[in-house]
């Protein structure tokens, strides 16, 4: 029974982890369609961004800031400079996809190139252990959860109660009629990359304060959760997103103390498939036709 | 031609033509069908494995590595059950992942089912030898016809020339047929091809098997000569590869794609073994996959329908009345 609370315990940090980096994925794609697939490399690169800082003697949590902010002006410089000129040149949904394939390759190795292919920590402790019941956290395992939530409440509030969320939402539901109303489609798309990269820089940071040690290919590799997660609760829904890092993160921790560790990631996923047998566009989609770039 | 060289040269050339296999098969799923497939190297691991099982003899006589079942059959038999697994595993994936998912959704379920498989063939020690993988897998005939280890390099050359032949007759008759011509026009225009009774689904599904066996037997004809495999050598970048070579060469082109095949994985990836070492280990590795990504993103932007393009289909008006 312990052992079950306390994977409960790892499941919410997981699923701390997860909320972040798939609302981020999915709030950027629910706006311009483009299915980033170098959105893990982008988390790698925020990650090592913040490890430089640190390197120079920069607390912690505010190289997380700065991780976040390189993420958020990464993820504008790859939309502006490659992904919007391709789209422009008439390449299509499928072509996009592998322009963000071959950029996640890129800044991977670019990245193992400059950094070497060992593991790199960051400089910081871990801080004193809180117990609930079974379960135990580090000060900074307690500090992530609490940067999870409070991004959550963040980007409900800016949805729900901005006029920059309302114009977010009309993108997102229908480009060509938001612009028709008014709406500056190319400041909304350009904010939802900041945002996305933002979130983005901030998951690569803490995935690595809570790993410990990381290289040049720990985002990518989490990358497949984060879309599972995404995908799972409906694409290009936020809510469905934090709901689908909240199934991931739990069932593969509870799993991993229940059945065999080595295959927590397997189940989740497993659910996931199963779970678009049934509903192929994930629990809370409503309509998600196919739909053109937005650039 | 020295000994090296000629060792050196009929590998390449092996090597060549597994790729070209590969990228056919890889082509009729994406270049002509438009499925994005980023799981292709779990089909062409599946006939791998499927054939060095059947060529190993069974498990229990091996000390050092485990793995389920196990055959001594002779030589044609363990490359075409390889091409029956690839497909039948085609099926059971394409079942699950080809209905009603967008292209988007199918590309990210691939890369899932990637990761799936690589992580119980390397947990599942007992299924084909974790990660350590399989190793000393007999070369086909190599008893038989009782050649030297150069002659017996260049047979094997000629072996996956033949395979290769038959695998071009077989792509080929599929992209000029009508079938193909559905395919394309499913690519092209899913709705338009649905709404002339096309059963898109089922079609899409037979690209995928026929492209999942031709997986299986390249893997195959690839585990017979170099004689190891493991889950370490087939990630979602080799892929990647692939998908470039297709890129480069021409989408949809059966020429192109085998030019392509030569371009990249071949030409590309080879040329850099003759660089003199440089930084640390792994180094050019690296600069080799950002160089790999640079050319995608390059015959994208510049030539999208690559070197040998696609041949422009026209057809006769109907006459009038």
């Amino acid at each position: 029974m312990s052992v079950l609370v306390a994977s409960i315990g790892f499941g919410l940090i997981s699923t701390s982890i997860l909320a972040i980096a798939a609302v981020g994925f999915t709030l950027q794609f629910g706006v311009t369609n483009v299915f980033n697939l170098a959105y893990g490399s982008v988390m790698t690169g925020a990650a090592y961004a913040a490890y430089v800082a640190n390197q120079f003697g920069v607390d912690i949590w505010v190289s997380m800031v700065l991780g976040g902010l390189f993420g958020a002006a990464l993820s504008l410089l790859i939309n502006r400079g490659l992904y919007t000129p391709f789209a422009r040149h008439g390449l299509g949904l499928a072509g996009i996809i592998q322009v963000t394939l071959a950029l996640g390759l890129i800044l991977e190795n670019g990245l193992q190139a400059i950094f070497g292919p060992s593991y790199h920590s960051y400089q910081m402790s871990q801080g004193p252990s809180f117990h609930f019941g079974s379960m135990v956290f580090t000060a900074v395992q307690v500090g992530i959860m609490g940067i999870a939530l409070a991004s959550m409440i963040g980007v409900h509030a800016l949805l729900a109660h901005t006029k920059l969320g309302k114009a977010m939402r009309a993108t997102a539901a229908d480009a060509p009629l938001a612009r028709s109303c008014g709406i500056r489609t190319e400041f909304v798309t350009d904010i939802a990359w900041l945002l996305s990269g933002l979130l983005c820089g901030i998951a690569g940071v803490i995935l690595v304060m809570d790993l410990q040690s990381f290289t040049s290919t720990t985002g990518s590799n989490f990358l497949v959760p984060v879309l599972a997660a995404a995908v799972l609760g409906g694409i290009g829904q936020p809510y469905g997103a934090m709901l689908g890092a909240l199934i991931i993160g739990m069932v593969s921790e509870v799993a991993a103390a229940v059945t065999l560790p080595q295959y927590k990631e397997v189940i989740a996923f497993v659910i996931l498939l199963v779970v678009l047998l049934f509903r192929p566009r994930g629990i809370l989609a409503e309509v998600a036709s196919l739909k053109e770039v937005v650039a | 031609m020295s000994i090296a060289w000629q060792f050196y040269i009929s590998s390449i050339l092996v090597y060549l033509g597994v790729d070209v296999m590969a990228c056919w098969g890889l082509n009729l799923q994406f270049g002509v069908t438009g499925i994005m497939n980023f799981a292709y190297i779990v089909f062409q691991a599946a006939g791998a494995y499927t054939a060095a099982i059947l060529t190993l003899g069974p498990s229990s006589r091996s000390l050092f590595q485990h793995y389920i079942g196990g055959a001594n059959l002779p030589f044609p038999i363990p490359i075409i059950a390889a091409g029956a697994v690839g497909a039948l595993l085609s099926l059971v994936v394409g079942t699950f992942t080809l209905r009603r998912l967008r292209v988007d959704y199918q590309a990210m379920v691939m890369l899932i089912v990637s990761l799936i498989a690589i992580n119980v063939a390397t947990n599942q020690v007992d299924l084909v030898n974790g990660s350590a993988g399989l190793s000393l897998v007999p070369k086909p005939l190599s008893q038989v016809l009782n050649l030297d280890l150069v002659n017996y390099q260049w047979f094997y050359v000629a072996l996956t020339a033949v395979v290769c032949v038959i695998v071009f007759l077989f792509v080929h008759q599929v992209t000029r047929s009508p079938l193909g011509r559905t395919l394309r026009a499913i690519r092209d225009n899913e709705h338009s091809a649905a709404a002339l009774g096309k059963n898109v689904t089922r079609f899409r599904l037979l690209a995928f098997v026929l492209g999942g066996a031709i997986a299986g037997v390249s893997g195959a004809i690839l585990v017979e000569f170099i004689g190891t495999w493991a889950p370490g050598s087939w990630t979602y970048a080799e892929t990647f590869v692939l998908f470039t070579a297709i890129i480069v060469g021409g989408t949809g082109n059966n020429l192109g794609v085998a030019v392509g095949a030569l371009l990249v994985p071949v030409v590309f990836l080879e040329a850099t073994r003759f660089l003199p070492p440089i930084g640390y280990p792994g180094l050019i590795d690296a600069l080799q996959w950002v160089a790999v990504g640079l050319l995608a993103l390059l015959f994208l932007w510049r030539w999208p329908r690559g070197v040998i393009p696609e041949r422009r289909r026209r057809f006769r008006k109907p006459a009038p009345g």
